[in-house]
């Protein structure tokens, strides 16, 4: 178990570096490249040549690549082009943002679409089945941020029920009763996105399952339905779950970009658009990275919990099966 | 002849398909009795599983329809009873193990929690003494250490030794009626030998009736008392054990019979292998199922369905050419020479195997 | 589509000539492709996907005839006009260009996206999957590792960050787009590879001494056909999704070029004027998308009929 995870640690952190590695060569084919990020604006030219000389930024690319590392591990990520801010500063605030609405929205369509799911693969083809697939087409055909503005039209425009955009209604107190109607919208659009594919893992994973003999073998055993279902197939169709839902991870935080846009959420996804029309690399460079280390910390989650839930990963890290 | 534990009349199943209703079962019939072993032999795809899991009623979960007949246990109907009621026999008076010991197991919970789990569930009693009783018969089955292995997951242990579970988790509640659908098709020969041994002293100790399903002649006339021979849905010959391998009357039993090795006295000859193969339950042929594949079939098997015959003593034969024959020992003389060649003397030789 | 051997299971070795290099016997590959065929056809969404699709081409490819103005004629003597005004049937935008011309004219981005996004990402991936199921060894290590890379960061933020480095331009946009999609192809050709690279018609060949890049085009390519077509109309879709995400955050298409994405973002601006104006673009995206999918899944269980083998019909207790 501590081998297999250790061995999981190592190649996340592998990943990790290639993926700073990958981003620090897209910003150095960039036309103006780091010099536009570090150094202060509107220097004179000789100025700028001191500047960038005690930057390092005369260097060779590996020495530049190395020294970026470090700044970046001692959390600093440079500084805005154009007002010289720290990334940090601008950065940190939106990734709670995120957090918030993509935690409610993950979480709701995990608790609507296992079930769902699992309802389903006991009832194949019957009315809610076939509501889940057409939900699932949908979700998967339809562009979500279209659905938002629709969204906004009818319940904001129109019904005036909701707030249109934003996280909290200014001049009022950000608490909770501000957030809550504000939440609802984005993370429908979300909650829809998701449940879409989670109902189709959920149930044809419970199907897979429910099919093979151990199933077979609990009911041979007198076990009633409920306790076959809930207890002989739940756990291990919560298996492939686990991983696809390690897997579905960068998907999870790029549809952050587009819901937050269209309710101007001041989430780390609105701040990338914006940053990337403003074209501030240093910014994009750190929501990358962050983003990079979200995802991945996210499926090492994913494997302990597969671990956890799966008592042969504790012997694949051995190597083999024992006798 | 005693009274029979189990006993099934004129079963039919069917599997719904796009061609109509598929019978995988045509109207079978059979009796078990207390402390003997029946086995049922017959080429996969004969419909021997569908059977055993009919009776079960585990049929309903893999899409068939017991279409009509009656499955009597202590005289009560099977087949009229509820998923409900079936909950509280299976595993309890009536349990089955199946032919993939390695799949047969749940992979995510411990053996001894696997086993344990029959004997709260159907004896009511606490997590710790089902665990012991679990325990207990982890050692019955011949596993080494059972205290350790209980708490091992199905991918620690062997492939004989997850059949030793299986068979320790259908038989912890003392079941009068054990069904064992190819318990050994998947081991080793070595093993195989092994778990038929177990099979047959846990008979003896816990007098239980075993309906022992297998596609092996040789392994059928190792354990078994009655044996019923099927082929595409329907039963061909059923007997004892001496009166089907010492007198084989069905050319299907027979082409069974000259297929295991050592049967015919001339060593070193290729192995007999019945020609074609079993038809699909879409096309089955007409009048006789068997006639295609038939050596000495005749016009009138192409036509009609051949009716049982019974020889005498229970000596049952489904073919034409066993018509009018009154006694078992008679060979009908329609039986060409090369059916006939070769003293018959399967039952003892195939046991020394 | 005879002629491409669709109806082979990736596996299926005796569908294989044992150590013939030469082209397959087609009559066999033809008739299997022709039972898949017919059996698309006997898809009710497969067949109205395809249809919706072709709708969609033809309007693509005649756009020009069809459309009543110039999508792109700015005249503010008419802007915002609603639905059904006169020749503007579904009215004007703020600039009074005519919505429904620019609907028009947008199908072609979409469609032109979707197709090269696909073809050339099936390019990319095979060719890496190829290289890395055949060779093995460090090749391998190499473009797997690539692929962790592409799949633990948002591909939208990959996306994003490139135009914002590189600019965007129509074919810049659509070379983004497979090279951040190209990484499922990839997994699927080496998979195939690799379960194909021990059997005996590989060995066979390589001891006929035929070149390696032999191996690759005429055996184990045709093997993973199937899996790729499929593959590749699924991304279809997804290309035209993001090719409308990147154009309605302003980074895709940019005027005087229209697309649906762009002109949603155009439509979430003025919603509170013109409501409609939002639902036409993301209603065409969306019927694209559902027929490129059905035509998918029609593939699939076309090419795959096991798969969709209706399970034992069960009943839950009574
Ligand atoms: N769940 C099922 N759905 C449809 N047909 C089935 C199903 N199970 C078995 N059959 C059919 O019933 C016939 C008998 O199968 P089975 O009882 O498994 O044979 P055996 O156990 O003798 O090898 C076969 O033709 C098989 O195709
Ligand atoms: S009835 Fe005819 S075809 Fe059938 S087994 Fe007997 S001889 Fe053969
Ligand atoms: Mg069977």
């Amino acid at each position: 178990m501590r081998e297999y995870f250790l061995r999981r640690l190592l190649q996340s952190v592998l990943v990790l570096f290639l993926v700073s590695l990958v981003t620090f060569a897209l910003i150095h084919s960039a036309p103006g490249g780091p010099v536009r990020i570090y150094l202060t604006p509107g220097l004179s030219q000789e100025a700028a040549k001191v500047q960038a000389h005690n930057l390092g930024l005369d260097q060779p690319i590996p020495i530049q690549y190395v020294r970026w590392l470090g700044d970046l591990l001692q959390g600093n990520f440079g500084y805005t082009f154009k007002n010289h801010i720290p990334v940090g500063k601008i950065l940190w605030p939106t990734v709670g943002n995120t957090l918030i609405l993509m935690g409610v929205a993950w979480f709701l369509s995990l608790v609507i679409a296992i079930p769902w799911g699992i309802y389903n693969s006991t009832r194949e083809y019957g009315l809610s089945d076939q509501s889940a697939a057409v939900i699932s087409y949908l979700g998967f055909a339809m562009p979500t941020f279209w659905f938002g503005i629709l969204l906004q039209e009818l319940f904001s425009l129109k019904l005036n029920w909701l707030p249109l955009s934003d996280m909290y209604t200014m001049g009022q107190a950000r608490n909770i009763l501000n957030l809550l109607p504000h939440l609802v919208l984005p993370v429908t659009v979300l909650t829809l996105g998701f449940l879409a594919a989670y109902v189709k893992y959920s149930r044809s994973s419970m199907l897979e399952v429910l099919f093979q003999d151990y199933i077979r073998t609990a009911r041979a055993k007198g076990m009633p339905e409920r306790r076959v279902v809930f207890r002989h197939a739940l756990r291990n169709a919560l298996i492939p779950i686990i991983t696809v839902l390690g897997l579905d991870l960068p998907i999870l935080v790029g549809g952050a970009a587009l819901t937050e846009s269209v309710f101007n959420w001041p989430g780390m996804g609105r701040l990338f658009v914006e940053m990337a029309m403003a074209r501030e690399y240093s910014v994009l460079m750190a929501i990358t990275l962050l983003t990079a280390v979200i995802v991945i910390l996210g499926n090492l989650l994913a494997d302990i919990l597969y671990a956890v839930v799966d008592p042969r990963v504790q012997l694949a890290g051995r190597g083999g099966r024992a006798a | 002849m005693s009274v029979s534990l189990l006993e099934i009349k004129d079963l039919t199943v069917g599997f719904p398909a796009e061609q109509g209703i598929l019978k995988a079962v045509d109207r079978v019939s059979l009796k078990m009795e207390e402390g003997k072993t029946f086995c049922l032999v017959g080429e996969s795809g004969s419909g021997k599983s569908v059977t055993s899991l009919s009776i079960m009623r585990l049929i309903d979960y893999d899409g068939g329809d017991i279409l009509s007949g009656e499955i009597f246990f202590h005289g009560e109907d099977l087949v009229q009873k509820s998923q409900e009621e079936m909950i509280k026999l299976r595993g309890y008076k009536l349990a089955m193990i199946f032919q993939e010991p390695m799949s047969a197991l749940n992979p995510v919970f411990t053996v001894g929690d696997q086993i344990a789990e029959a004997v709260m569930l159907h004896q009511k009693k606490g997590k710790k003494e089902a665990w012991q009783d679990a325990i207990e018969m982890l050692r019955l089955v011949g596993i080494p250490a059972p205290e350790v292995r209980a708490r091992q997951y199905p991918h620690e242990l062997s492939g004989g030794m997850c059949q030793r579970v299986v068979i320790a988790m259908a038989l912890v509640c003392k079941p009068e009626v054990l069904i064992a659908d190819e318990p050994t098709t998947a081991l080793d020969v070595t093993v195989q030998a092994q778990i038929l041994d177990l099979l047959r002293q846990l008979k003896a100790e816990l007098n239980m009736a075993i309906l022992l399903i297998t596609h092996d002649m040789g392994v059928a006339a190792e354990v078994a008392d009655q044996i019923a021979v099927m082929y595409a849905g329907v039963i061909v010959e059923e007997g004892t054990v001496e009166q089907v391998f010492s007198h084989p009357c069905h050319p299907y039993t027979l082409g069974l019979l000259k297929s295991i090795p050592g049967y015919e006295s001339e060593r070193g000859k290729d192995l007999y292998a019945i020609p074609g193969n079993i038809p699909s339950l879409a096309q089955l042929p007409q009048g006789c199922r068997f006639h295609p594949r038939c050596v000495p079939a005749r016009e009138k098997c192409r036509l009609e369905e051949p009716v049982p015959h019974d020889l005498g003593s229970g000596h049952v034969v489904k073919c034409w050419l066993s018509e009018g024959a009154e006694r078992a020992e008679k060979r009908s003389p329609d039986l060409p020479a090369d059916m006939n060649q070769g003293e018959v003397n399967g039952g003892k030789e195939v046991r020394t195997l | 589509m005879s002629g491409i051997p669709i109806g082979e299971s990736p596996l299926s070795g005796n569908s294989l000539p044992g150590g013939n290099p030469g082209p397959e016997p087609a009559p066999r590959v033809m008739s299997l492709g022709g039972m898949a065929w017919r059996r698309f056809l006997r898809n009710p969404f497969a067949v109205a996907g395809l249809v919706v699709l072709l709708f969609f081409v033809i309007v693509a490819l005649f756009a020009r005839f069809i459309a009543p103005f110039d999508p792109a004629r700015i005249d503010l003597l008419t802007s915002n006009l609603p639905f059904g005004s006169g020749a503007h049937i579904l009215g004007t935008d703020e600039l009074g260009r005519d919505i429904f011309s620019r609907l028009l004219y947008s199908s072609q981005v979409s469609l032109l996206v979707g197709f090269s996004v696909a073809f050339v990402s099936v390019f990319i991936g095979t060719l890496i999957g190829a290289v890395s199921g055949y060779f093995g060894g460090f090749v391998d290590t190499f473009f797997m590792r690539m692929v962790d890379v592409l799949n633990s960061v948002p591909l939208l933020f990959l996306n994003i960050l490139m135009l914002a480095i590189f600019g965007s331009s129509f074919v810049l946009l659509i070379c983004i787009l497979a090279l951040t999609s190209w990484m499922g192809v990839a997994r699927l050709v080496r998979g195939t590879f690799l379960q194909l690279r021990e059997t005996e018609y590989v060995e066979a060949a390589k001891a006929l001494g035929t070149s390696d890049w032999r191996i690759i085009t005429y055996h184990m390519i045709r093997n993973a056909t199937a899996p790729i077509i499929v593959n590749a109309t699924l991304m279809i879709g997804g290309a035209i999704l993001s090719e409308a995400a990147l154009s309605f955050l302003g980074l895709g298409i940019q005027p005087p070029q229209t697309s649906w994405g762009q002109m949603l973002s155009n439509a979430q601006a003025y919603m509170l004027t013109d409501p409609l104006q939002a639902v036409y673009p993301g209603l065409c995206i969306l019927v694209v998308v559902l027929a490129v999918n059905f035509i998918g899944d029609g593939i699939q269980s076309a090419i795959d009929p096991r798969r969709k083998v209706r399970r034992p019909r069960r009943r839950w207790g009574h």
